[in-house]
């Protein structure tokens, strides 16, 4: 028979050898090993080299049975016994030994909390966002209709649908089980007997709406409620502010200038998670809503039928179009639907689950600004990193402290300790530690909870916190953290060898320091990450605030909802200019920062035979307007009272100069298209140009603006020049409330100008905030690190210390270690934070440059945070007497 | 006594332990029971007899030398322990108990 390749002809198969190591339990292992091999050897003489192979490789099989293969089990005397005996043993150890390390368990269980209470917080503000909506009962079956349009070009999407779309389709789809509506008409001054109160949170319903959205009723019924017109529905809060205690029922309120509403129903307050928040619905009848679809919208949501699929809805809607819309385009743009189409417009009709408008939905005229789904990735990945760091810190601390404890390991072992008992005590101090953390955790979350309201803007209050599955969570997820961090370090030290440990010789390092100092690194390129874009943040909201706008922000106070004078108001404004710190009244409905009116006209200019238009916003202004904001003109004149002609007359802008390419501007003619009929054409002269100022965001460039002469009197802008603000407040009041009942409002066009950039403030704090906690946590794991690498360098330094070196040289030399590792987390993060931030910084059309310094001065600021964290170990190290440290050998 | 937990095997298997004491080792244990059957014995299925037998508590082991052609690896030699003696002793009186009591014509008619 031919041999095999086996290189000693004499010997059993090596492989099948190997096999028979491999699984047969090591405590039988030798013997059967060796009465295999000399039966082998019998063989070989009996029956030959080949046969005794088979014979030995069937023998091996035969060992494959659990009888051979089974490991041999200690029997500890403790293990058959409940272990809750030891658990009371281990408890009062593990008190003990965190008690005696006082500072180290302070810093873990302080690391650990801030990483969980950052991320409790994060998973409020998380799973709130993600709940949006999806309350309603079916909510799973409820779609937003919404209207998308492209039109010059120009693509709109707006949230709302036309009028009857909503109708129509319940009407001729049998997939739609109800179809409910929204108005929305603006503010309203509601009066109450003498009370007036502005509601800026009215909407107009059908009378279905608190059947299709889950908003319990009160008082009154549900269905009937806002059936008939001039009925309204108020939440719980509204009511009482109105009505008190008495019952709201079949009394009336004043809604502005559509009448007396008679109250036939009270609802629930609106849930924060809702995309909408009304204090009052009227009812849908109360409000003209046009029967033409091209000039009505509501805000149409639509309940599909059980089992009913969307496509089918969407099919049906699509023939809306030419069923419904074309025979309007000839109304309304004077072309037929086939010549609209071929100009590349077009109209459809588009459905979002009502669960995805909060975070995914940004379209036109929203109900209310929404969140954006990017947010709460990036939260969620935040915390992950947040509590993966600090747990990674806390393995890291405590197989660092652990070091010490590697005697008792010792001891314990040789007293008859076994693996597991020994891991089963280390689980268990690390899942006390993290339930400390987690108490602290819900401490610090607590007393965090009304500024991260204000940061996050939400309203969260304590039985969020407490009521909800989140308290079980975040016990579950800490005994997790406890069992997965603590895990590491017990069994670290459960596999410590009793001779070499009581001999005075630490197992732990070598293999795990590269990771340790990997570990400490990250953290460190996200702690200079962060503070770069700090900086960077923080030096564009203060570029933004400083930048020249190009008017006069300061001592501007505005008046709101000056309409309401109406006749009343020349006069009024000229009490106002009587007063002796105010400068100069102008009607400002149009303003550059906060509220103002919109106007967008399209332009058309006469250069040579060809027309040119141009859509450019509009601003109606008074003579005084300039004055008071403190806009510069460049050419012409300002308007005036003293010419005739005013409203032929027009200002330009700089940019639009540029853009029409007047090279002499003045005394050129524009025209405006208005809404396309011959009445709404106008032609104008410019008669000034004033100087570029900001009257939108710095996201945007300056644009072309228009200026006609005319008076918006739905806000009042007075320049005022006193050091006593509320004096002056109160003397405007008093002539308010003895022209008008209406209440009274106003603002400072500064704090306005800052309000424009809140969101942007919210990012920088955001930063601000998760760079210290970031630095923080770097800094738990740099201590953690030191700590331990110092203590495994006693000897070394005593050494030194005997042959001579100085405290200073020594404690140089344990910095250099760290320094070294700052250095290459500020190469490492520079590029990236400057990509991210510079990604971030395009988003502003006026924006500073990079400033290389931040990377300088992020890498400078985490050095001396970690000089400092380090430095208290390592001069505590290089002051050690060296007769100590070398004694313990 | 319990008879029961004693199979035919593991029966033999011992009863050749206290044969070859005090050199009794699986590899002995199979060649004997090889010369005394006259059938083959893998000396898996003895590794197996004697670690049931062990923990039953009817032998007991210790390893003793190792030879070159066991690779340098030790015997486990095994000795029947006192109980496993009363356990034989007893099998063999219920055995010797009936053969006494079979009528002789019986036993002629088989030869």
């Amino acid at each position: 028979m031919k041999k095999s390749t086996n290189p000693l002809p004499d010997q059993p198969p090596r492989w099948a050898d190997q096999l028979l190591e491999w699984f047969v339990a090591p405590h039988l292992l030798e013997y059967i090993q060796g009465d295999l091999h000399e039966n082998f050897h019998k063989r070989v003489a009996k029956v030959g080299i080949a046969r005794a192979r088979r014979e030995y490789l069937w023998a091996v099989f035969h060992c494959l049975t659990p009888f051979f293969t089974k490991r041999q089990t200690i029997k500890s005397s403790y293990s058959n016994q409940p272990s809750t005996v030891m658990l009371s043993n281990y408890l009062t150890i593990a008190f003990r030994n965190l008690w005696r390390q006082k500072a180290f368990t302070a810093i873990n269980i302080v690391g650990l909390s801030v990483g969980l209470a950052s991320c409790l917080l994060i998973v409020l503000y998380v799973l709130h966002e993600l709940s949006y909506d999806s309350y309603h009962a079916h909510a799973d079956r409820i779609y937003r209709m919404t209207m998308h349009a492209r039109m010059d070009e120009k693509d709109i999407n707006l949230a709302y649908s036309t009028g009857p779309s909503g109708q129509a389709l319940l009407r001729e789809s049998s997939g739609v089980e109800a179809v409910t509506r929204l108005r929305k008409e603006g503010a309203f001054l509601v009066k109450h007997g003498q009370d007036i109160i502005k509601e800026e949170k009215v909407a107009f319903v059908d009378s279905n709406f608190f059947s299709v959205f889950s908003l319990p009723m009160m008082k009154g019924s549900p269905k009937n409620a806002l059936a008939e017109p001039n009925t309204v529905v108020l939440t719980k809060t509204t009511a009482q502010k109105y009505f008190g205690k008495a019952d709201p029922i079949g009394q009336s309120l004043t809604l502005g200038n559509l009448g007396l509403f008679r109250v036939t129903g009270v609802c629930e307050d609106v849930p924060s998670n809702t995309h909408f928040h009304y204090d009052m619905f009227g009812s849908f009848e109360s409000v003209k809503t046009g029967d033409k679809w091209l000039a009505s919208g509501a805000y149409t949501y639509v309940r599909l039928r059980e089992g009913h699929s969307l496509a089918q809805v969407e099919t049906i809607s699509r023939g809306f179009v030419s069923k419904y819309i074309a025979p309007e385009i000839k109304e309304f743009f004077g072309m037929d639907f086939t010549e609209f189409q071929k100009k590349g417009n077009r109209f459809g009709f588009q459905f979002q689950p009502i669960t995805d408008i909060h975070l995914r939905s940004d379209l036109d005229d929203e109900l209310e600004a929404n969140s954006d789904a990017k947010y709460v990735y990036i939260f969620s990945v935040i915390a992950f990193f947040i509590l993966l760091l600090a747990c990674i810190n806390f393995t890291n601390l405590s197989t660092a402290g652990s070091a010490s404890r590697s005697k008792e390991v010792g001891i314990r072992k040789v007293l008859g300790s076994v693996r597991t008992q020994l891991v089963t005590q280390f689980l268990t101090e690390s899942v006390l530690l993290t339930f400390f953390a987690l108490v602290l955790a819900l401490v610090l979350v607590f007393l965090l909870l009304p500024s991260f309201n204000v940061l996050s803007g939400k309203q969260f209050t304590v039985n969020d916190l407490v009521n909800g599955r989140l308290l079980m969570g975040a016990v579950v997820c800490s005994l997790v953290i406890g069992l997965l961090a603590g895990s590491y370090p017990a069994f670290v030290l459960a596999s410590f060898k009793p001779i070499t440990v009581l001999k005075g010789k630490l197992q732990i390092g070598g293999r795990g320091g590269w990771l340790r100092n990997a570990l400490v690194t990250t953290q460190f390129v996200v702690s200079i990450g962060m503070i770069v874009a700090t900086i960077v943040a923080n030096r564009q909201i203060q570029f933004m605030q400083n930048k020249k706008v190009g008017f006069d922000r300061e001592q501007v106070l505005v008046l709101h909802d000056t309409h309401v004078l109406g006749a009343k108001a020349d006069a009024f404004k000229a009490e106002l200019a009587k007063l002796s710190s105010v400068v100069k009244v102008a009607s400002a409905g149009f303003l550059p920062a906060g509220h103002t009116s919109q106007n967008v006209d399209g332009v058309q200019i006469q250069d040579g035979a060809r027309t040119a238009t141009h859509r450019t916003k509009g601003y109606y202004i008074d003579e005084d307007y300039l004055p008071t904001l403190g806009i510069g003109l460049a050419q012409g004149r300002n308007f005036s009272k003293a010419f005739s002609t005013e409203n032929t007359s027009v200002l330009l802008n700089e940019a639009a100069v540029r853009t029409y390419g007047f090279k002499n501007p003045i005394g050129q003619q524009i025209s405006t298209v208005g809404d396309g009929s011959a009445g709404s054409k106008r032609t104008y002269t410019v008669v000034g140009v004033v100087k570029d100022f900001h009257f939108e965001s710095m996201h945007q460039h300056i644009a072309p603006l228009v200026i006609f002469y005319g008076k918006d009197n739905n806000q009042l802008a007075l320049r005022i020049q006193t050091n006593d603000i509320p004096t002056l407040l109160q003397k405007i009041e008093q002539q308010w409330k003895a022209t008008t009942d209406n209440p009274f409002a106003y603002s400072f066009l500064n704090e306005r100008f800052s309000k424009m950039y809140q969101s942007e403030q919210h990012i920088s704090q955001l930063f601000a905030v998760f760079a210290g906690l970031a630095v923080l946590i770097a800094c738990l794991g740099l201590f953690g690190l030191a700590a331990f690498t110092t203590h495994q360098r006693t000897k070394e330094i005593g050494v030194r210390k005997v042959l001579g070196s100085s405290v200073t040289g020594i404690v140089t030399l344990l910095l250099t270690d760290y320094l070294k590792l700052i250095l290459i987390a500020t190469l490492i993060a520079s590029p990236i934070a400057g990509y991210t931030m510079s990604q971030w910084l395009r988003d502003f059309a006026y924006r500073i440059d990079l400033p290389w310094w931040a990377f300088a001065l992020a890498g400078v600021l985490a050095t001396i945070v970690a000089v400092l964290t380090v430095s208290y170990l390592a001069i505590k190290a290089a002051l050690v007497n060296p007769v100590k440290s070398l004694k313990a050998e | 006594m319990r008879r029961s937990d004693l199979g035919e095997f593991e029966e033999v298997v011992l009863l050749t332990v206290a044969v070859l004491a005090p050199n009794a080792y699986s590899v002995s244990i199979a060649e004997e029971l090889e010369i005394e059957t006259g059938q083959t014995v893998s000396t898996g299925a003895v590794h197996a007899a004697l670690q049931r037998l062990e923990q039953k508590g009817y032998v007991t082991s210790q390893l003793g030398e190792a030879t070159s052609e066991r690779g340098g690896r030790r015997k486990r030699i095994f000795t029947v322990t006192a109980l496993g003696g009363r356990i034989l002793n007893d099998v063999r009186q219920v055995r010797n108990r009936l053969w006494d009591r079979i009528v002789p014509q019986v036993t002629l008619k088989w030869n």
